[in-house]
């Protein structure tokens, strides 16, 4: 397993890689201001997403190896902890009434009814405790399971997750999901934040996340604790007969991974200011968490930021449906014709599956990533040169 | 009593199609040991070639299996041929993501060429029920039940009896010997795929008269497939076939006794608990 050998990183940043880091977040701070356009904003928004969903993943299934496919129950939990709190704190004297006379029999009513006292933004904490719990259910349940029977377990929870918000409609309105039309003002130290509308909060709330992610990530690379966790990646007998509580420290990585799933829901949620069931519970969901590390490099840090750089592009272009429009407009393709209205009409309904074909092209060809990719081509390179 | 009667048939009765389901997964992982996470877009694609049987050139549904059960054959060991093949050697977690890749690739293959809408197929027996002893019995699930039967009867017979059916056993045994033994374990491979995919092609067309028709249909079924493997024990024909009917009753129990929305979490809650308690299932002999 020299691969995932938790040596490789022994030497550290080189300094060169530090001063091309440091340069990249320098201009990424900058880029709201040189760039104006707000759909260049939208995708680099997108692009933290993703970015911070694959580093959260990253963290029990990169580095400690347990391959879970139900992440969307923590990024449910974050995003309905937000939307939640943040709906009932805009109540109204009728819906309070009309509350308080259910809270009688329901306590999800009273539930809804002290969220009301809550301050809005305390919903981003509120999805961060459910994760974590969470995170505690489903470890001490499916952390006794090895392999496949771990992956699938995790896939059952989390689907147990998805229909139980389905269904307790009084708290979470159902299928229906929350829609919430105006953000309340966001309060960081002396600066209070009341215009969402340009991107520009998004863009830095993102890029703060992304980079919070990545020192996580980057800690667990480096610390002791850390070190458990590729000891019980590579060999969880091994790590548990020279004295690693394997309880604990899976179940500590979860949590870690889950609190940060959650977060990356609340940022969702605040920047789409609508949840529902199908998009932030889904099986879906959960793969294509899994899929921005595998496609960049599963168990480096840069690797979630390589897939999402890889695939958030990409699922774009077919969403927006770019290919079809340019194709159209430049005359190549009739848009009154039976092929023009395919690209039209179908092309942008199936941006996933970009996903399907690069996470099999991934490992049938590229087994560590793309980027584990690059780096087996640049040292079979330096090999020749020597 | 009415009532649970009720539920006990028509449970049974879409077990039988379950069963189906789960026999491919587990035929598959017992020869490959390979979870196939495609496995309902497979029984999707089977719907779809239904549905296009059906509209295009008229063929019934039950009858259109005789064509469905040979493409989807082929299908499936194209499959194995080109994808599944070459990781089986590979860590277990990669072939999951594989299958799923493939999976993916299919869903939204389907809606590219057909969109996401619903189709649905509409028989002259579609909604119609014979009535026995007070009980009525849905005409679609019936006649899918008796052809599940023959078909799952048939199937036994094949891998108890003949040659190659002996031969698929012993792969799936031990991969090693049954090389040694002079079985070409490459073509059992395919061959298992093919029946796999077969199976589940087949109960899409079976269930195809009765339910929506649409790219996604497949996830739900993947997961049902895997509750019904586990639940029978990886690898093991009577277990799948025992944990279908089980699964099908439970789901039917569920919406009639607690609620038909809740039924999922039902099934999904006894997976969990067999996953604990008896992981290697009903008919199961070993973890791996």
């Amino acid at each position: 397993m020299t691969r995932f050998s938790i040596f490789t990183n022994r030497r550290g940043a080189s300094p060169l890689a530090l001063i091309a880091f440091v340069v990249i977040v320098c201009l990424l701070f900058a880029f709201p201001s040189l760039v104006e356009s707000p759909y260049s904003r939208h995708i680099m928004v997108l692009l933290f997403l993703s970015t911070i969903m694959g580093e959260s993943w990253n963290i029990i299934g990169g580095y400690t190896g347990q391959y879970s496919v139900g992440h969307a129950a923590y990024f449910g939990a974050g995003a309905y902890g937000t939307m939640i709190v943040m709906n009932a704190s805009q109540f109204d004297a009728d819906k309070l009434l009309e509350l308080q006379d259910l809270a009688k029999d329901s306590r999800l009513s009273s539930l809804l009814l002290s969220a009301h006292d809550l301050h809005p933004w305390t919903g981003v904490l509120v999805g961060m405790v459910a994760a974590l719990l969470l995170s505690l259910i489903i470890g001490s349940i499916c952390f006794r399971l090895r392999g496949p029977y771990f992956v699938l377990a995790s896939i059952a929870v989390a689907e147990i997750v998805r229909i139980t918000v389905l269904n307790l409609a009084d708290l979470t309105q159902g299928a229906e999901g929350i829609l919430i039309s105006t953000l309340p003002p966001l309060t960081i130290g002396n600066t209070v934040i009341t215009d969402f509308s340009n991107n520009v909060p998004f863009y830095y709330i993102g890029l703060l996340l992304v980079l919070l992610t990545i020192f996580v990530t980057w800690l667990v690379q480096n610390s002791k604790l850390g070190y458990f966790f590729q000891a019980i990646r590579e060999d969880q007998d091994a790590a548990h007969s020279l004295g690693i509580s394997l309880t604990f420290h899976k179940n500590a990585a979860l949590a870690l991974s889950a609190v940060l799933t959650s977060l990356a829901g609340s940022f969702y949620a605040i920047y789409i200011k609508f949840v529902d069931p199908t998009t932030v519970l889904s099986l879906d969901l959960s793969v294509q968490i899994v899929l921005i590390s595998i496609i960049g490099g599963i168990g480096t840090i840069f690797g979630p930021v390589v897939g999402a750089l890889v695939l958030v592009p990409l699922s774009e272009v077919l969403r927006s449906n770019l290919i079809g429009e340019s194709l159209i407009s430049s005359g190549m393709v009739n848009s009154d014709s039976a092929f023009g209205h395919f690209l039209t009409e179908n092309l942008s309904h199936a941006h996933v599956l970009i996903y399907g074909i690069l996470v099999v092209v991934v490992i049938l060809f590229m087994p560590d990533g793309v980027l584990g990719f690059f780096k087996s081509m640049v040292a079979k390179k330096r090999k020749e040169a020597a | 009593m009415t009532l649970f009667l009720q539920s006990l048939i028509s449970g049974i009765l879409i077990g039988g199609v379950y069963a189906l389901i789960g026999i491919g997964l587990t035929i598959i992982f017992g020869v490959m040991r390979v979870i196939n996470f495609a496995h309902g877009d497979i029984m999707m694609v089977g719907m779809y070639m239904t549905y296009f049987l059906f509209t295009l050139f008229g063929i019934d549904p039950f009858v259109s299996v005789l064509v469905t059960i040979p493409l989807m054959f082929v299908f499936g060991a194209i499959l194995q041929k080109l994808f599944i093949n070459r990781i089986l050697g590979a860590l277990p977690q990669n072939q999951i993501l594989l299958t799923i890749g493939l999976g993916l690739i299919m869903s939204n293959s389907m809606m590219l060429a057909f969109t996401s809408d619903y189709k649905i197929l509409t028989t002259s027996y579609s909604s119609s029920s014979y009535r026995l002893a007070g009980l009525s019995v849905s005409k679609p699930l019936a006649i899918s039940f008796l052809i599940t039967v023959v078909i799952t009867a048939a199937l036994y017979r094949f891998l108890m009896k003949t040659d190659t059916g002996q031969a698929i056993r012993a792969t799936a045994q031990d991969r090693e010997a049954a090389q040694l033994m002079g079985i070409n374990v490459k073509w059992m491979s395919i061959l298992a795929f093919g029946i796999g995919a077969s199976m589940a092609g087949t109960a899409g067309a079976l269930i195809s008269p009765t339910y929506y028709i649409f790219p996604q249909v497949g996830s739900a079924f993947t997961l049902k497939a895997f509750v019904i493997t586990v639940l029978g024990g990886m690898g093991s024909i009577v277990g799948a076939t025992l944990g279908g009917v089980i699964i099908g009753v439970v789901e039917s129990m569920g919406a009639a006794y607690i609620s038909s929305d809740w039924k999922d979490v039902v099934v999904f809650a006894i997976f969990l608990l067999v996953l604990l308690v008896k992981p290697s299932g009903l008919m199961g002999t070993s973890r791996t």
